[in-house]
């Protein structure tokens, strides 16, 4: 086996590859429970590209079967039924692991310097996923995915000047149609799997070259024994291997507790009305976007204006890229942050929560009341932020990092 | 930790919220897809009363052999009644039926839709409810009207086992003319058409139970063991 | 790799790691069954490769019927008692007149190569490239003067005679092939399955 690797070594840097981000890459050691979802999400996107794959095999992108070859791969395909499952399922635990991801990034400042393209990749990784998600819900045509795909294009429509034709472009005929499903499955088999996979592969070498974060915000690199390795760090192998294969494990038992016994999550991960037939002439009563886009799906009704709400949506998402630039304070954890920030980010939280719910629901006055001030309260959080963190009251910071359990 | 669980309370709330929303006008109904005998009345009463107008058309006959647990020769003789080009439709066909779309919409002013998925769309409580929900009313073509489903093109074709009902004005059924069968026994009967039509609209319901039984043991027990390893190297770490 | 740092039980950790090791590949294994199976025919596939029934009344003697099954040509054919007198035993232009090779049920191994003498029952594909021959019952000068009927491929020219039985140097190597029939009555056969499932 070492003279093989030693013949490999000559040709392609195996070894130092291993040295460099596993057995010899140091993290830091006090990761917690919010650490784990990066290499969940890695997971969850290999998941989805090996059953994605073998949902191609037999899928027909062609408006006038598509409907019925998911249904033949639920019904007369061996094991389709579980690999679909296992597909849909894989999709909204995609979105839980993200935004997990996403929250302990904003908890612990490693959006900051020197992590701020790190935080860029990420959120681009964010959209493209996002359109992934919409491009891939469009496949299985039904009523969902058909209206769904016809309000958010329309969207598009609002822009001024070059909507109607942006629209028209996107989606390659007057109306959603077998030309736009072509293309969705196009984009969402390659196109976008690639991107995804080129940005990922970005994402994680810029991660490396700083190295990771910690709940204590304190940079590891700046207290390094005699050979140069962090006095806390701990090798990335074997510490996290083990540690995130018993995370993966965990994992799999509520993904997989999913896929068997609660695959339409309530209707949540496998909408009803998706199983029935897209039907140009009949709108269904209530469109919904799939729950992990509600949260922006309320912003865009929170605004009256259909253009303005375009611009508020959009607006949600292109905040977060500047995070890095809008949090002014030095420190990065917030357990050593001021009470203001703690009360800025549970409050944003909670509103990202709010407008989920809100985004899910048929829009009441009420309702539409409390849209508009989690909408408000939303983007508060980065114009507070940006404030109130130049001079922001912190806590001491520890030179070494504590160890909670 | 706390804070993990300050996070999830809220999501619990809205899972909660949002799912007892609707359920309001529906009768419940007890589905038990491993009671065989039950898919197989229900399958026969679906294929001598509904087949002729609504189809099944992503479910192949051939399902029914080891689904429902009969031979071949049963479900030919009793579950395909249409033909094809002079014989029986084969074994390996879809369940659809020799309606002309265009002469069935004269009659009732739809096409009968395709149930396949009706039991996901819809529910099996609301097949339930609509079945069981039927009343007299002259004002409308088929001499039918329901409660569940105002207008309703679809006339009452199983009248001649539930009865004729009326509506009186506190929103009360009563039973004006008798039915072959009695309330009790009609229920039971509506109750094995839904677990039969529920069983269609996802056959693999019949097996992830219990495949995902053997998973979840064999993930828990792989937790656990991963857990160990975990704990063990880490008592390196101070 | 620095495993063993301050490593107070190595067997403990050893067998904890083999035993995540072994798990993990039964877990593996277990997961892998549903990706390779679900390559395989599908419920719709099977079934419309399933046997298929012809009817025999409507073959009068020394016709010749194609039925599709499993996408290739399947030929019933309905000999006269003349063309069953024509087919010899050992003939020294057949290249497998035994019908040695595997290319026929053990019921089809004689010289009618069928299970009832009048009814032939063949795979309408040449053993050659696969193209479908042409029925030549009679005499037929242009086939060549001990042409006794049979078949004939046009592509490459490959002769076969009324058993299916190919000629010496052909550029067919085998007889054509019987496929699995049984006769479910008198004027009933099934082909694709020996017997009756």
């Amino acid at each position: 086996m070492s003279r093989l690797i030693a013949w490999i070594d000559e040709r392609l840097p195996l070894t130092k590859f291993v040295k460099n981000h596993l057995s010899e890459y140091y993290a830091p050691k006090n990761f917690n429970f919010f650490y784990f979802f990066g290499s969940l999400a890695l997971f969850v996107f290999i998941l989805q590209i090996i059953t994605g794959i073998f949902l191609t095999i037999n899928y027909k992108p062609d408006a006038a079967s598509a409907f019925a070859s998911v249904e033949y791969i639920m019904r007369d395909v061996e094991w389709g039924w579980l690999i679909r499952y296992m597909h849909s399922t894989g999709a909204s635990f995609f979105f839980i692991v993200i935004y997990l991801h996403m929250l302990r990034a904003l908890m612990y400042g490693s959006y900051k310097k020197p992590r701020e393209l790190l935080w860029l990749f990420g959120m681009f990784i964010f959209v493209l996923l996002m359109a992934e998600a919409f491009m891939g819900y469009l496949l299985p045509w039904g009523q969902m995915s058909y209206w769904g795909a016809q309000v958010i294009i329309s969207l598009f429509g609002a822009i001024p000047f070059i909507g109607e034709s942006l629209a028209l472009w996107i989606r390659g005929d007057y109306v959603i149609s077998d030309a736009t499903l072509n293309r969705f499955f196009a984009f969402h088999v390659i196109a976008l799997p690639l991107l995804l996979f080129a940005v990922i592969y970005l994402h994680i070498a810029a991660l490396h070259t700083v190295g990771s974060n910690n709940p204590d915000g304190i940079e590891i690199k700046e207290n390094k024994n005699n050979n140069g390795v962090p006095l806390d760090g701990i090798p990335f192998h074997p510490y996290y291997t083990v540690k995130d294969i018993f995370g993966l494990a965990v994992f799999l038992t509520i993904f997989m507790f999913v896929v068997f016994f609660l695959p339409e999550f309530g209707g949540f991960f496998l909408e009803k009305d998706n199983f029935v037939p897209a039907d140009p002439l009949k709108t269904p009563e209530h469109i919904v976007p799939v729950w992990y886009f509600t949260p922006f799906y309320a912003i865009l009704r929170a605004i009256p204006d259909k253009l303005g709400g375009v611009i508020a949506m959009g607006l949600a998402i292109f905040v977060l890229f500047l995070m890095p630039w809008l949090d002014r304070c030095k420190v990065k954890s917030i357990r050593y942050r001021s009470t203001t920030y703690k009360v800025l980010l549970v409050s944003f939280v909670v509103s990202f929560i709010g407008l989920g719910y809100i985004g899910m629901k048929a829009a009441t006055p009420t309702l539409t009341l409390l849209g508009r001030l989690f909408t408000l309260v939303y983007f508060a959080f980065f114009v507070l932020l940006y404030i109130t963190s130049k001079n922001e009251k912190t806590k001491p910071v520890p030179d070494r990092v504590t160890m909670h359990d | 930790m706390i804070r993990i669980c300050l996070y999830l309370l809220p999501l619990m709330l809205i899972a909660n919220l949002a799912h007892t929303a609707s359920v309001g006008e529906l009768k419940p109904v007890f589905i038990d897809l491993g009671n065989k005998a039950s898919l197989q009345r229900g399958a026969q009463i679906y294929f001598n009363n509904c087949a002729g107008c609504h189809t099944l058309q992503y479910h192949r006959y051939s399902k029914f052999v080891d689904d429902l647990g009969i031979s071949e020769e049963m479900v030919k003789s009793n579950l395909i009644l249409t033909t094809n080009k002079g014989e029986r439709t084969k074994l390996g066909s879809t369940v659809l039926n020799s309606v002309n779309p265009d002469s069935i919409k004269e009659v009732f002013g739809v096409v009968p839709p395709d149930l396949t998925l009706t039991a996901r769309s819809r529910g099996p409580e609301w097949i339930y409810t609509f079945l069981t929900s039927f009343y007299e009313d002259d004002s409308r073509p088929m001499g039918v009207n329901n409660i569940l489903y105002p207008n309703v093109n679809m006339p009452h074709v199983l009248w001649y086992k539930e009865g004729l009902k009326t509506l009186d004005d506190n929103n009360i059924l009563s039973v004006k003319i008798k039915g072959e069968l009695t309330q009790k026994q009609y229920e039971q009967e509506i109750t094995d058409l839904v677990n039969f039509l529920t069983y269609v609209s996802e056959p693999a319901q019949l097996e992830r139970y219990s495949i995902g039984l053997w998973v979840m043991i064999f993930l828990v027990f792989f937790v656990f063991i991963t857990y160990l390893l975990k704990i063990e190297y880490w008592r390196d770490v101070k | 790799m620095d495993e063993n740092k301050g490593n107070k039980s190595p067997n403990r950790r050893k067998f904890l790691t083999n035993l995540t090791k072994v798990m993990g590949g039964v877990g593996a294994v277990f997961a892998a069954i549903p990706f390779l199976s679900t390559m395989s025919p599908s419920e719709k596939t099977k079934m419309a490769g399933a046997p298929v029934e012809i009817d025999l009344t409507g073959i009068k003697p020394g016709a010749f019927k194609i039925i599709e099954w499993r996408g290739k040509p399947v030929w019933v054919v309905h000999r006269t008692p003349e063309m069953l007198a024509k087919i010899e035993n050992q003939v020294d232009y057949l290249a497998d007149s035994e019908s040695t090779g595997e290319h026929q049920p053990q019921y089809a191994q004689n010289k009618f190569r069928s299970i009832k003498p009048e009814y032939l029952v063949l795979l309408g594909v040449c053993t050659h490239l696969g193209c479908s021959p042409l029925y030549k019952p009679g005499e037929n000068k242009d086939l060549g003067l001990e042409w006794k009927g049979g078949f004939f491929c046009p592509c490459h020219g490959s002769k076969f005679d009324l058993s299916g039985r190919v000629h010496k140097g052909m550029p067919a190597p085998y007889n054509l092939e019987v496929p699995p029939y049984y006769f479910a009555s008198e004027t009933k056969l099934i082909v694709g399955e020996d017997s009756a499932s």
